[in-house]
């Protein structure tokens, strides 16, 4: 027997609960520029505003409308929270999808009613609007909910329970809906009084599940979600730590711990989270990555030794934890990616994490993006350690000509912007800098228009080469005239 | 000395006996070579291994100085190195990755790390060099301490890796302890099209000047030529003089 729990139109319902009251109709979008209503509220509604319409357009039907921006990620930990909370009502909660969660209650002592109560209380401290109620499948629990909050369906009233109910609630596509209405039939009731064989074979297998559905049949399998597991290790009452020594046994400590809980468990850590309390109540949390996910203690241990690097305590430490993060299946042994070119992720993390705390910022890896201004054809994330160094085959020649067997490219660097002074004789640069010096080759102009939508860039560049073998980049905006880059 | 000797006495002829003095200390020159078998790597281009004895040597400091060029040959290592493994490149707000990938460098192993002030820059490198996982370190060749330098020079050598040291003119300290000099030249700009808006720099040549070479003699140079992909079948190529004087050629 299964209890439903559906938040009706969660993802407006966090949205609500993220901007407060208010009695302005409001809708939610995907998207702040060029977005679309993907849910709205009931005021919104009723003034004529309409899921899939532009922001604009809906605006536009329900005047002075408040829109909120989905917000996917914020929807998705919420969810997460909740589930932890239905989590105290059964030990099975399958979180289908966001707004809809399912608990197995067999053997759970109690009456139907009671688990009703008990899923509100669990609920009532997130202040969203919850309806629960029972069922014995997934379908007519949820069926249930969308009649009435606390609906309770007796074994073997399935059918009759959903017979009332429209046939959108199917979620049947529209023009298999538009067929089933000209044939006459409008709820759940009067398409389980269909005889089951002609319709399948009118509307294949999903209409047998459209039918049986519609009899009060749902086969969905029940899937309970994956518990959360915290590995952890804390230090906390033993005294005081004051000098770095200290505090790195205290560590030793606490990841041989933590490692050993990960080999019993099976996992390995993609990150780790450290908490440290300080003698005069500050608390510092930080959370650390690793190149590779690993349970080996050696390799976390280094890790945190070079992020701590150059960290100054005002006062002693009085207490520490260490968590495993981003915890995933141990699969196989780090000792495997050796294989390749004999170099050690860990070596890696090691490095990256010495980087990040000598120089203040992360190193970082580059990737190009389809752009037009040279500024904007690269962007950069953080390293992460190549899955293999295999080398792929080289590319086949796709012209005899020697131009393209080069192998040496010219290199543009990026110089920052200046403002340069610039003759212009016959449309073209004729001399450049202060003092000037004249331009022996010019190339361009190349246009670029970016950003027309919002704040306009528009520049012609030009290549131009100086008399004493200088090759600059440069470009012209308006009326002035800026160095954009050298050949290098 | 004594078959100098022969050699003078059976060539009266000036010029042979010259030629023939020149055979001689060419293959004395080979026979005494240093078997650097395992300890030259490859700069990727021909012209410049050929003056460079086979190539850059593997565990040293290499100043590439000049003016344009230089980071078309240090793109040139870099895109060896990650073919089969990790480079690292000290960024110092200059950097401009998609002209590297095109130069054929995997960026997804490529290692930046952004430092702009010579302590800091130091610091990078010299993790870089003691995590011995990066094969080729490029840095702006920035001033710094003759200690600083020799550590880096000694990292170098333990971890195997080449680090590449760019600048305008390499300073004393630098010059005392990179095993390899070279200066670039522009020596030529190669442009498609045929003028204005139609025109476009493909590339250029340069020539790199062997300035010193630890097993190696200096003086040489190669001419490099660094040119971008192009539909054009024609090409422009316009000499750089530094006195003004501009030679034009049609090819």
């Amino acid at each position: 027997m299964l209890l439903c729990v559906t938040i009706p139109d969660y993802a407006l319902a966090v949205a609500l609960l993220d901007a407060g009251v208010s009695d302005a109709p409001t809708l939610l979008a995907d998207k702040r520029e060029r977005g679309r209503a993907i849910a709205l509220d009931g005021r919104a509604y009723d003034c004529g505003a309409r899921v899939g319409q532009t922001i604009a357009q809906a605006s536009a039907a329900a005047h002075g409308a408040r829109v909120l921006v989905h917000d996917a990620a914020r929807v998705r930990a919420l969810w997460d929270y909740l589930l932890d909370g239905l989590d105290a009502v059964s030990p099975l909660v399958d979180g289908e999808e966001p707004g809809v969660a399912f608990l197995e209650m067999a053997g759970v002592p109690g009456a139907p009613a009671d688990y009703l109560s008990r899923a509100h209380r669990a609920l009532a401290p997130f202040g969203l609007p919850v309806r629960a109620a029972f069922a014995a499948n997934k379908f007519a629990a949820r069926a249930a909910a969308l009649i009435a909050d606390g609906t309770v369906c007796r074994e073997g009233g399935e059918r009759a329970l959903v017979a009332p109910l429209p046939l959108r609630v199917l979620g049947v596509d529209p023009r298999a809906l538009e067929r089933l209405r000209l044939l006459g039939i409008r709820t759940l009731g009067e398409l389980a009084a269909l005889p089951y064989g002609p319709f399948v074979r009118r509307f294949g297998g999903a209409g047998a599940t459209w039918h049986e559905r519609a009899s009060g049949v749902d086969r969905t399998p029940f899937l309970p979600r994956a518990h959360a597991v915290a590995i952890e290790a804390t230090l906390f009452g033993e005294g005081t730590a004051e000098v770095e020594a200290q505090v790195v046994f205290a560590l030793r400590v606490l990841i041989d711990r933590v490692c050993a809980d990960m080999e019993c468990l099976g996992k390995r850590a993609g990150a780790l989270g450290i908490e440290l309390e300080l003698e005069n109540g500050e608390v510092r949390v930080r959370e650390i990555g690793l190149a590779q996910p690993t349970a080996q203690a050696r390799a976390m241990l280094g890790v945190l030794r070079a992020n701590l690097e150059g960290v100054t305590f005002e006062s002693p430490v009085v207490g520490l934890r260490v968590r495993a993060l981003r915890l995933e299946e141990a699969g196989e042994s780090l000792p495997l990616f050796r294989s390749t070119d004999d170099l050690d992720p860990q070596t890696i993390a090691v490095t990256l994490a010495r980087l990040e705390a000598a120089l203040g910022e992360p190193a970082r890896q580059a990737r190009g993006v389809r752009a037009y201004a040279l500024e904007e054809q690269f962007a950069y994330d953080a390293f992460s350690m190549p899955a293999s160094f295999e080398t792929p085959a080289a590319p086949a020649p796709q012209d005899d000509t020697p131009l393209y067997s080069a192998l040496v490219v010219p290199q543009l660097q990026l110089l920052e912007v200046r403002e340069i002074a610039v003759r212009v004789a016959a449309g073209a640069p004729a001399f450049v800098g202060s003092p000037p010096r004249a331009v022996l080759e010019c190339t361009g102009p190349w246009r670029i228009e970016e950003n027309w939508f919002s704040v306009p860039l528009v520049r012609d560049e030009y290549d131009v080469l100086l008399e004493g073998g200088a090759l600059y980049r440069i470009y012209r905006q308006g009326q002035k005239w800026y160095l954009r880059g050298s050949y290098d | 000395m004594s078959a100098l000797t022969s050699v003078s006495v059976l060539h009266t002829d000036r010029f042979a006996a010259f030629a023939a003095l020149k055979s001689e200390l060419a293959s004395r020159a080979e026979a005494g070579r240093i078997e650097l078998a395992g300890k030259l790597v490859s700069s990727g281009i021909e012209a410049l291994d050929g003056v460079l004895g086979g190539g850059l040597v593997r565990g040293t400091i290499v100043a590439l100085e000049g003016g344009s060029g230089r980071m078309a040959i240090a793109a040139r290592l870099l895109a060896q190195a990650t073919a089969h493994g990790l480079a690292a490149v000290i960024d110092a707000g200059d950097l401009f990755p998609p002209a590297l990938a095109r130069a054929g460098v995997r960026l997804e192993r490529l290692l930046i790390v952004p430092a702009r002030s010579a302590i800091g820059i130091a610091r990078a490198v010299d993790i870089l060099l003691r995590s011995r996982a990066f094969s080729v370190v490029l840095m702006p060749a920035v001033a710094l301490r003759t200690q600083v330098w020799a550590r880096l020079a000694g990292l170098a050598q333990k971890a195997g890796a080449l680090v590449l040291a760019l600048g305008l003119c390499a300073s004393a300290e630098l010059a005392a302890f990179s095993a390899t000099r070279l200066r670039c030249v522009l020596d030529r700009v190669l442009v498609s099209g045929a003028g204005g808006v139609f025109a476009r720099l493909v590339g250029y040549d340069v020539r790199a000047h062997v300035l010193k070479h630890r097993y190696g003699r200096p003086g040489g140079n190669a001419l490099v030529r660094a040119i971008e992909r192009s539909d054009s079948t024609s090409v422009r190529e316009r000499a750089v003089i530094p006195e003004g004087l501009i030679r034009c050629s049609f090819a």
